[in-house]
């Protein structure tokens, strides 16, 4: 037993010293070796918040394929499941095997700044994509990657109020429910926002919201206790595809049809992040409008880093450009802002050529 | 003689008797949701009549809801029952099997492509596939129960800890949607049959164990390793055979509620999917009276213990309880069962019970 | 005196086998993947993370010990999280009064928990899963979005750093970082050594390991079982409160799915540190390396760039697979 204390303790005492020596002095030797070994490439660390739902995997493939050895980088990859901590312990450990880039896709805005801190102070370039993070100095970060929500949120409005303009639908018979996004991320909080105000604009019904949590069991869910409550709904707006399919399950699952004609008692679903399963949808007319929300951040993340590779400053923020789709052609086009944004009308074609 | 003694019984000592049979608990329990409901609101039981989006007739209604759903437990209950009976323990991994047995299905149906147009295999055979993969699992549980004598409840973490990763990586994490709509029958409708599939899946799965008990010594061999291991093994019996066995049995019921709950969704979501099921099979086996100690057993209780879960579910969904908020009431009513199920109170209870008859005699 | 001899070997050879993989696979990594396993921070960062996993074993492995189980911990943990969170910063409460909040929390569990399971001799099992469904709802109850505290007193007492001097290391600027732990870690260090010390010089912890034994005898023996075991479960309810606060801190967020499985960690960090379920025999110091061998795995899992999140789950389990089947071949062994 002596001997076996003794043993261990021996082994404590070496791994110490190791630890202590390796990191006072010889770091310096090691990192000059790295330097002597040019073909490492670029080292990019990136934290996904999770694989939730189809287009998180879209938008973790993309990185995976852009960021490949092939092309000349290291990628480092990992899930946190949906928790900020595990994030935060993955940032942690990126700066202590000294990445040259790290990539964040946040699951909530705030509790960045001490982790982000941490980054720029080990001098490496933070780059946000998808949902935005909001810290009290915007120097945390070097550039933020991802969609505009609140737009998506105005198109998907517009849309509606111009196809029931055309279909002479007066707004007090719009009755809106809204499955929500998990509460406080950027998508869910834009999109919330927009159909806000366009239902107090344009006088619509919102009867309820609530979060489905992006997810289709939830939304399901969330759904199925709407139907019991109101018998009335006739537009089901969802933060995203997930949900869409899961409300369109409990509809149909209460006996009541969904699709665009709402003045036949259809109930209409319109939905985002135009993912293939959620487009495949929109062609078979059970969803009737699903505004896109890029996912393919790779290349645009990659372009930063080339940016920053070269010397210049990349732009602070990089909107992705995003399509929308419809079951239907008779609105062409909206405007939101003075911009005009065309309606592609959906078909197998269009469809096959997606990439996600 | 019998007879007239029958009838001499009073209401208390037949108040007595009901008190101390086992299937009691339940039955006592879905009476009292049953009798809640119809206070709170009676059109809990109205059933409707109406056509479903496919263009088949449905019943729905809260009661069909509480069969639709409830189907799945049921079919784990039965298993569960008999692997607490023969261990002693409970299997925590059912919810993390179902995610690979449901993951296979998918897997053996889509081949390579996740968004098939056409099946790649007969569902059958996928189902077929899933059954043998889940009854390997579960005898990866029953190997180190029964020979390797580890508790299952830590035997079947492995599983547990391991399962949804498992499940995940049969699909390269893919999550693949099966379009043939024949695939959704079974956890939904047949058309032209308006009552839920599950609901006659679970019929079978019950039946075939209720013949199964019948016909062969299973039970009576799974009860005497429950009680007395060594005293089984003296009188000739292999108990760790009979607990591998349990645990294979158990598979096979994970396999068929796989196939209902991946049907429900034509997909699959490896770290939702029969979340927490685990514990509600456990509870369905505790609530129907049987001691999670091992032992005597009664399957017809447990069943009953599990629609009554989905009942108390269904009932606290209609109140619009939060799905997540709803652990807490389970755990109320649970607590509740438990403690006046147990023996010390009981015991305390029939020692008042038998103060006052004696006080009321003197 | 031959025959006791060897029983001790047999328990601390598991123990020895778990620091020995530890070991092993600290140095692996280093080897493998130099760069981060070298600086001490990754080993701090380490603790730091599972700070609160160590308090909540600790207790497992008490209540284990005696023959029991507690699958409550994680809800309380979140329960506590969330309820600290709410009152900090809807009701504008301070540091000392969630302190206060999560004690009592603990003890409450602690004391209706140990009281079913001791006195009306309820299945720990059963009794503790109705505990962890309680507090998950409660938590959701409480408040259903998940949020991030504000208040400034807890952000400061959150953000609180101990350095240890000499351990730091360069980072990429070439810039001297001092390594740290958080104020968790050295609660967690705390708990650890006080319970060690009562497990093995108390009455208190010998009467644990003897109702663990063979509760049986331990009756003969003229020790208040039942007493001994709702101590237990106080204890590893309290436990689960400090630990709750401290997972707190380290998160700074309120959640219902906060701490996640975290009853199931610390069960597998127990057992992988040589306590049988079947109580009896255990040992804090093998907890202890438990919950680094665990925390180290998925630390090397997610370093190595190994794409999916699942390898961690995969990896656990077989490293849980491989301590419960020496542990079973141990015991085999013992009773020959």
């Amino acid at each position: 037993m002596k001997k076996l204390l003794v043993l261990l303790g021996i082994i404590v005492l070496c791994l110490l010293a190791v630890g202590y020596f390796g990191s006072v002095t010889p770091v310096e030797n090691i990192a000059g070796m790295e330097d002597e070994v040019p073909g490492d490439g670029i080292v990019v660390g990136f934290s996904q918040l999770g694989a939730e739902s189809d287009w998180r995997t879209a938008n973790t493939e993309s990185m995976k394929s852009t960021f490949s050895e092939e092309k000349g980088y290291e990628f480092l990859f990992d899930d946190a499941q949906q928790k900020q901590e595990n994030q935060i312990k993955a940032i942690r450990n990126f700066i202590l095997q000294e990445v040259d880039y790290i990539v964040l896709a946040p699951v909530t805005e705030t509790g960045w700044d001490t982790v982000l801190q941490e980054a720029k102070d080990a001098g490496i370039p933070v780059i946000i994509v998808d949902r935005m993070v909001d810290v009290a100095d915007n120097r945390l970060f070097t550039a933020w990657v991802g969609s505009d929500f609140e737009l998506e949120g105005k198109k998907a409005c517009e849309w509606l109020h111009a196809y029931t303009k055309l279909k002479s639908i007066p707004a007090e018979n719009i009755h809106i429910v809204n499955i929500q996004g998990t509460i406080g991320a950027s998508a869910q909080i834009g999109r919330t926002a927009s159909l806000r105000r366009a239902a107090k604009d344009y006088g619509w019904d919102l009867l309820a919201e609530e979060s489905g949590e992006y997810t289709q069991a939830k939304a399901r869910e969330v759904m199925g206790s709407f139907l019991k409550q109101y018998d009335n709904i006739n537009v089901v707006y969802c933060e995203n595809d997930n949900e869409a399919f899961g409300a369109i399950e409990a509809i149909e699952n209460a006996g009541k049809r969904v699709g665009k004609d709402i003045e036949s008692g259809e109930i209409m679903i319109m939905s985002f992040d135009s993912t293939n399963a959620g487009l495949t949808d929109v062609l078979e007319g059970k969803i009737a409008l699903n505004i896109e929300c890029n996912p393919l951040h790779g290349p645009r993340v990659q372009s930063i880093i080339e940016t920053l590779e070269t010397g210049g400053t990349p732009d602070k923020q990089a909107y992705v450009e995003e399509d929308m789709f419809a079951t239907d052609t008779s609105v062409t086009s909206i405007t939101v802002n003075g911009f005009n944004y065309p309606v592609t009308k959906l078909t197998e074609a269009v469809l096959k050529e997606r990439t996600y | 003689m019998q007879t007239k003694k029958a009838n001499k019984l009073t209401v208390s000592e037949l108040f007595g008797k009901l008190l101390s049979q086992q299937i009691f608990i339940p039955i006592a329990a879905l009476l009292l949701l049953a009798i809640f409901n119809l206070i709170a609101d009676p059109s809990f039981y109205k059933i409707t009549y109406g056509i479903n989006s496919a263009g088949a007739p449905v019943l729905s209604g809260y009661l069909m809801t509480i069969l639709d759903y409830g189907s799945e437990l049921a079919i784990l209950a039965v298993g569960m029952t008999l692997v607490t009976a023969a261990s002693g323990g409970q299997d925590i991994s059912v919810g993390a099997t179902i995610a690979i047995a449901g993951s296979v299905i998918l897997r053996v149906l889509c081949g390579t492509n996740s968004r098939p147009d056409t099946l790649q295999a007969p569902i059958i055979v996928a189902f077929l596939v899933a059954c043998v993969v889940a009854m390997i699992f579960g005898a990866f549980n029953g190997v180190l129960v029964a020979y390797f004598k580890i508790q299952p409840m830590v035997a079947t973490l492995i599983l547990f800890t391991a399962g949804r990763s498992i499940a995940a990586w049969i699909n390269n994490n893919e999550l693949p949607i099966i379009s043939d709509p024949v695939f959704s029958y079974f956890g939904g409708f047949i058309p032209g049959i308006p009552i839920p599939t599950p609901f006659f899946i679970a019929a079978a799965v019950v039946a075939v164990a209720a013949l199964a008990l019948k016909f062969t010594n299973l039970g009576l061999y799974t009860q005497a390793v429950g009680i007395n291991e060594s005293s089984s093994r003296l009188n000739g019996l292999n108990p760790a055979f009979i607990k591998f066995l349990s645990f294979v049995i158990l598979g096979l019921c994970v396999a068929v509620a796989a196939l209902i709950k991946v049907s429900r969704l034509s997909s699959i979501n490896y770290s939702v999917i029969a979340k927490d099921i685990e514990m509600d099979a456990i509870l369905a086996v505790a609530l129907g009276g049987n001691a999670l100690s091992g032992g005597k057993f009664n399957l017809t209780a447990s069943i009953m213990g599990a629609y009554v879960i989905q009942f108390l579910t269904t009932t606290l969904y209609k109140f619009n309880v939060q799905s997540d908020a709803l652990p807490a009431y389970k755990a109320v009513v649970v607590i509740f069962l438990v403690v006046i199920s147990s023996s010390v109170v009981r015991d305390y209870l029939r020692n008042i019970g038998s103060k006052i008859s004696k006080k009321g005699v003197a | 005196m031959q025959k006791k001899r060897k029983t001790l070997t047999d328990a601390n050879l598991l123990l020895t086998i778990t620091i020995v993989v530890f070991f092993l696979m600290y140095i692996g990594a280093i080897l493998f993947q130099g760069k981060g396993f070298l600086k001490p921070q990754t080993f701090f960062n380490i603790l730091n993370a599972n700070a609160a996993l160590l308090i909540l074993s600790c207790g497992m492995s008490v209540v284990m010990i005696t023959g029991g189980i507690d699958i409550s911990v994680g809800g309380v943990t979140a329960l506590v999280s969330m309820c600290c969170a709410v009152y900090l910063d809807y009701h504008n409460g301070n540091v000392l009064g969630a302190v206060a909040i999560a004690l009592a929390i603990g003890l409450a569990f602690g004391i209706v928990q140990g009281f079913l399971v001791a006195y009306l001799d309820i299945q720990p099992f059963i009794v503790s899963l109705a505990g962890m469904f309680f507090a998950r709802g409660m938590t959701t109850i409480v408040n259903t979005n998940p949020f991030n505290v504000a208040n400034e007193e807890f952000v400061a007492l959150k953000n609180v750093r101990i350095i240890i001097p000499g351990m730091g290391s360069l980072n990429k600027l070439g810039k001297y970082v001092n390594a740290y732990v958080e104020i968790g870690v050295i609660i967690a260090i705390l708990v650890v050594i006080i319970l060690f010390c009562v497990l093995k010089w108390t009455r208190l912890g010998r009467f644990f390991y003897a109702v663990g034994g063979n509760s049986q005898s331990a009756l003969m023996l003229g020790i208040n079982v039942k007493r001994t075991k709702f101590l237990s479960h106080l204890l590893c309810s309290l436990l689960a409160g400090i630990g709750g606060f401290v997972y707190f801190m380290h998160v700074g967020s309120g959640a219902a799915s906060h701490a996640m499985g975290a009853e199931m960690n610390a069960i597998a960090s127990s057992i992988i540190g040589g306590t049988m379920l079947t109580g009896g025999v255990g040992n804090i110091i093998g907890t202890f390396f438990g919950v680094l061998s665990l925390s180290t795995i998925q630390n090397i899992v997610s370093s190595a760039g190994l794409d999916q999140a699942w390898w961690t789950g995969i990896t656990i389990a077989a490293m849980l697979c491989l301590f419960l089947v020496i542990q079973s071949v141990v015991m085999a062994r013992k009773k020959k």
